[in-house]
């Protein structure tokens, strides 16, 4: 019996492991940048560049619809991510623990006909869109994790 | 004598009093409606903007409409749908379910259904099955091609089309149109493809390519007029018109009433479809769209560009703004300056007019010329890998 219980955990325990290389393919918004390195084939991406910026690093994931820049703070913490591409990212991926709040706004935000942007703000994190077809962007940041002197017209 | 002036002037107010209370909406009498000088021809559509083509929807200011007819493949079971968004910066004709009364033909995809997920800048997408139609623009003859049916009930939507990632168009009444007809620089589309395993609502569907049938601008699918559109709209007045009208003409240089007139030039754009803006000393990436109802620009300083309190995103300057910016072709030349204005958008959608030239609002890193450009202007938009005598596509031209 005990020892069923163990196979059963150990296969939790394993599925969750599974999942954590998954969601740690992309290094998730307020994660360490370090997460970025694990299993990228698992969503078919592959490592861009990194450009050292004063004050911060972009590290550079490219899938086949969408470049995805992701922002580190000298402490190791991604504060902010970018993208563009044919199509938007899967952004519960990308915002780790931010998920739940951005979804919670996404669904409090009134659509604004004719316009080809969108911000949707939670308490603690901000995700616009914006674009057209062929070339949709966006960013996802965290105000508080941004680093001091970094202006936000640099997150694109 | 003066009594009656006085009676005359409370008579005014009162009009005038019984024209407020819209924004931008449905509600106040109807303001002046400016119709461009018809076009004769079959590759004619008229273009309506907030007009008789838009739906009695609760609608938005400066959506152009169109009507486009759909029948069941190769057959004359046809019906003609209205309120269908003419948009310049997507490729392919999109049209809700609800609206749609003829059969068409499901696309396969192995043992499964072709279904698509499409991304828009405003964060909302459109999911649904892709499926074979007869289209017929104007009086052209009918092309038998792929479109996507939205429908957010049809199989299992993707995530970057459900609400954990997007605003999914659900139906007609919520996204304020019928569907949306994609005649921009290009001609697919670039959603990604499903293939499903049923119709019904929560069968699964997998990544899939969409082989042959990648849903696709219809232009490009014509015998002849197949190289591009002209977009001409009315000038508006200062202070909005109720409704404007004009015209889609198809093809250019094709026929007698799409020739092109000396003066205009064409600003080639890359394959992101964009071309160079540079306002106030910095260049961004610039594109011209119909289904954009402004000019929207990332603003160089909050003094000069209040934002609104009402219209959230739209620029309020307390008096009528006189601008400019420069279009540079994607390659580097050639330049040209755009005049343009913009007006305080919260006194303006306030009024019962509904079509505005002076109106716009924030950006972030980019220059939409959107509907307003339009005004006053024939606008050439050439496609990919197609020529006319002002060069070969993607180009816009004016």
């Amino acid at each position: 019996m005990k020892k069923k219980v163990c196979g059963v955990l150990a296969g939790l325990g394993l599925t969750a492991a599974a999942l954590g290389v998954v969601q740690q393919a992309w290094a998730t918004l307020g994660g360490p940048a370090d997460s970025v390195i694990t299993d990228r084939k698992a969503l078919s991406a592959v490592r861009g560049g990194t450009t050292v910026q004063p004050g911060y690093t972009v590290q550079e994931i490219i899938t086949d619809a969408t470049n995805v820049r992701e922002y580190v703070s000298p402490a190791g913490i991604v504060f902010a991510i970018a993208w563009n591409g044919m199509m938007h990212p899967d952004l519960t991926t990308l915002l780790g623990s931010y998920v739940a709040e951005y979804q919670q706004a996404l669904q409090n935000t009134p659509r604004q006909m004719g316009m080809r942007r969108s911000e949707v703000r939670g308490n603690n994190v901000v995700v616009e869109k914006w674009g057209h077809m062929r070339n949709l962007q966006g960013r996802a940041y965290v105000p508080v994790l941004v680093p001091p002197g970094v202006n936000l017209d640099e997150i694109k | 004598m003066k009594s009656n002036k006085i009676a005359v002037v409370l008579f005014l107010m009162l009009m005038v009093l019984a024209g407020c209370g819209g924004s931008g909406g449905g509600s106040g009498s109807p303001g002046l409606s400016v119709e461009g000088p018809p076009v004769a021809g079959n590759n004619v559509l008229t273009i309506s903007v907030n007009g008789s083509l838009c739906s009695d929807n609760p609608t938005y200011p400066n959506e152009p409409c169109v009507s486009v007819t759909i029948c069941a493949p190769g057959t004359t079971n046809c019906q003609t749908i209205n309120d269908i968004l003419l948009d310049t910066a997507s490729y392919g004709l999109r049209i809700f379910n609800q609206a749609i009364m003829v059969p068409l033909t499901q696309v396969t995809s192995g043992s499964g259904l072709l279904a698509e997920c499409v991304n828009y800048g405003d964060g909302s997408s459109t999911w649904g099955p892709v499926q074979m139609a007869s289209v017929i623009l104007g009086n052209e003859p009918a092309v038998q091609i792929p479109i996507q049916v939205v429908n957010q009930n049809f199989g299992s939507p993707s995530t970057l089309c459900t609400s954990k990632n997007s605003t999914p168009d659900t139906s007609p009444f919520e996204a304020k149109r019928n569907g949306i007809l994609g005649v921009g620089l290009f001609v697919q589309d670039t959603g990604q493809y499903f293939s499903c395993s049923g119709s019904a609502s929560g069968s699964p569907c997998t990544s899939a390519t969409a082989a042959n049938a990648n849903v696709s601008n219809p232009v490009a699918a014509l015998p002849v007029d197949n190289n591009g559109v002209i977009v001409q709209l009315p000038s508006v007045p200062a202070g909005g018109a109720g409704s404007a009208s004009g015209s889609l003409i198809i093809g250019i240089g094709t026929q007698t009433n799409n020739t092109v007139p000396s003066g205009v030039t064409a600003y080639g754009a890359d394959q992101r479809a964009e071309i160079l803006t540079t306002f106030n000393g910095i260049q961004y990436a610039g594109f011209i769209d119909t289904g954009s109802n402004g000019f929207f620009f990332p603003n160089p300083s909050a003094t000069q560009f209040p934002a609104c309190t009402e219209n959230l995103g739209w620029y309020c300057p307390p008096t009528v703004m006189n601008l400019s910016a420069t279009n540079t072709g994607a390659s580097g030349s050639p330049s040209g300056i755009v005049s343009f204005l913009i007006g305080n958008a919260d006194s303006l959608f306030s009024t019962s007019n509904q079509v505005f030239g002076e109106v716009g609002g924030s950006a972030v890193n980019s220059f939409d010329w959107g509907l307003p450009f339009f005004f006053g202007r024939s606008v050439y938009i050439g496609i990919n890998g197609t020529s006319s005598s002002l060069g070969t596509g993607p180009y816009w031209a004016y």
